[in-house]
């Protein structure tokens, strides 16, 4: 994950609203890319799935876009989404050909770990008290959707099939 | 020019109805992306741009885009890039292709196309080996490692593209990473809007063939934004120096940029056809020059 030229401890409410609004949208960004690599190699279960998270990344985004736009109107945004990478949008390289659903969910599960590191490690040099307020919010939601990602997890069978491993061809000398 | 300059494109018209087939988790995928946010950014309806590319994996990029698109011959994306940009210098000419495709196969072109500086940017999905025929060694593997090719591993120097290309003299050389796609975006464009030849290297590993420290959690731990190092990307020499930790680390951004660019081939092409046209015949006289008077 990365930051670039925004300093916590100077950062407004409003550009922490900006930049939780962004996070969302690479997120859902990179499950939506996820679900249609999946289709395209036909892996329907974890497709939907990483659908499934692309709607939920979206529709926590809606919700932060209304209380940005209730608190403060249309004002332009400050921060924009070359500042940031990799926050909570799994790694691009976590999907894999023929990926099980449980394959999938603990590529979702890393991803909601990495976001909590991130509003943890972000809040230690927070300084207004309405930024502070918002990433415990962040940082707290990000321990609800690990325990519900678990919960799901909890209730798949363990892969018993053949892992994506065996589907890579062994190499050949050309 | 763009023919209908009032239109303002997105990334969406960009895409083609073709679906990328790369391994799931590569990262051309999200170059493709980048590719096309950078173009809407731009504005140049697809009809305007040309996307040339060699063989290999990502040399399949090019017929994912709207774009005219030539999947040309291993190793040939520069030359016919910049026939192309001759033979039509109002196109927008992108080229593209793989480390193997463009330091092996076609390395001899790049030295000629960087001093002949013609307008057009050429990306390089570098994945340090050769995906498409499973695992041997590329140009950029690092010495040591074991291939299919390289049993008990390469005895080679691995080729570092950023210093060559800069020691070559390209006004505008940067590196980028699929995991962040919105800083390739903005380099992608950047490099479009550069009048001059334009390189970008991007670190794409490869998932299927590719060595564990080169995935993507090896190389977040050596990811270092130009940004943040302050660096100055008019400073030539800084960014030489920096080029050269190629491998070691992973520098984001743009290492140089001539902030003074230098006419492009192209641009002096033009100046000559004009030049000579002034003492050419006219049309009805052009027989004269094959009759004895």
């Amino acid at each position: 994950m990365a930051i670039r030229g925004i300093e916590f401890s100077r950062l407004s409410l409003m550009d922490a609203l900006d930049l939780a609004i962004l996070v969302e949208e690479e997120a859902q960004e990179r499950y939506e890319d996820f679900a249609a690599q999946m289709e395209q190699h036909r892996t329907p279960e974890a497709a939907k799935f990483f659908r499934y998270m692309a709607a939920n990344e979206a529709k926590h985004g809606l919700h932060l876009a209304a209380r940005r736009a209730e608190r403060f109107g249309d004002v332009p945004r400050a921060v924009t989404r070359t500042q940031l990478f990799d926050i909570e949008a799994p790694d691009f390289d976590a999907a894999r050909a023929f990926m099980s659903p449980r394959k999938a969910m603990e590529a979702a599960l890393a991803s909601e770990l990495k976001a909590h590191a991130f509003f943890q490690s972000a809040l230690n040099a927070v300084k207004d008290p309405g930024v502070r307020a918002l990433f415990e919010e962040l940082r707290d939601e990000e321990v609800g959707h690990q325990g519900l990602v678990q919960a799901e997890l909890a209730k798949l069978p363990r892969d018993k099939g053949p892992s994506d491993e065996h589907f890579v061809d062994e190499p050949t000398a050309q | 020019m763009s023919a209908n300059a009032t239109c303002t494109y997105q990334a969406k018209d960009y895409r083609s109805d073709l679906k990328p087939i790369w391994c799931p988790g590569c990262g051309d995928y999200s170059v493709v992306q980048g590719i096309y946010r950078a173009l809407a950014a731009i504005g140049r309806p697809p009809h305007e741009v040309a996307f040339i590319s060699g063989i290999g994996c990502s040399s399949r990029i090019s017929g994912y885009t709207t774009a005219y698109g030539f999947n040309t011959v291993h190793g040939r994306s520069l030359p016919i890039a910049q026939g192309i940009k001759l033979s039509n210098p109002d196109l927008l000419v992108l080229a593209a292709g793989g480390d193997g495709d463009g330091f092996s196969i076609g390395g001899g072109h790049i030295a000629h196309a960087v001093r002949r500086n013609m307008n057009l940017t050429y990306i390089v999905m570098d994945n340090q080996v050769y995906g498409l025929t499973k695992g041997q060694l590329s140009p950029t593997s690092q010495k040591g490692r074991k291939t299919v090719t390289s049993p008990y591993g390469s005895l080679e120097e691995p080729v570092n593209p950023l210093l060559y290309i800069l020691a070559y003299g390209a006004g505008f050389v940067a590196q980028a990473c699929p995991s962040d796609l919105a800083g390739m975006s903005a380099i992608f464009e950047e490099a479009l809007r550069y009048p001059g030849f334009a390189f970008v290297n991007v670190q794409s590993p490869c998932v299927t063939f590719g060595e564990e420290a080169q995935q993507m959690k090896g190389l977040k731990a050596i990811t270092e934004t130009l940004d943040s190092l302050g660096h100055d990307p008019s400073n030539r020499i800084a960014a030489m120096d920096l080029a050269q930790h190629y491998g070691r680390k992973l520098h984001l951004g743009v290492f140089y940029r001539n902030p003074e660019p230098p006419p492009t081939y192209d641009d002096l092409v033009r100046e000559r056809q004009a030049e000579l046209a002034k003492g050419a015949l006219p049309k009805e006289r052009i027989l004269d020059l094959f009759i004895k008077q």
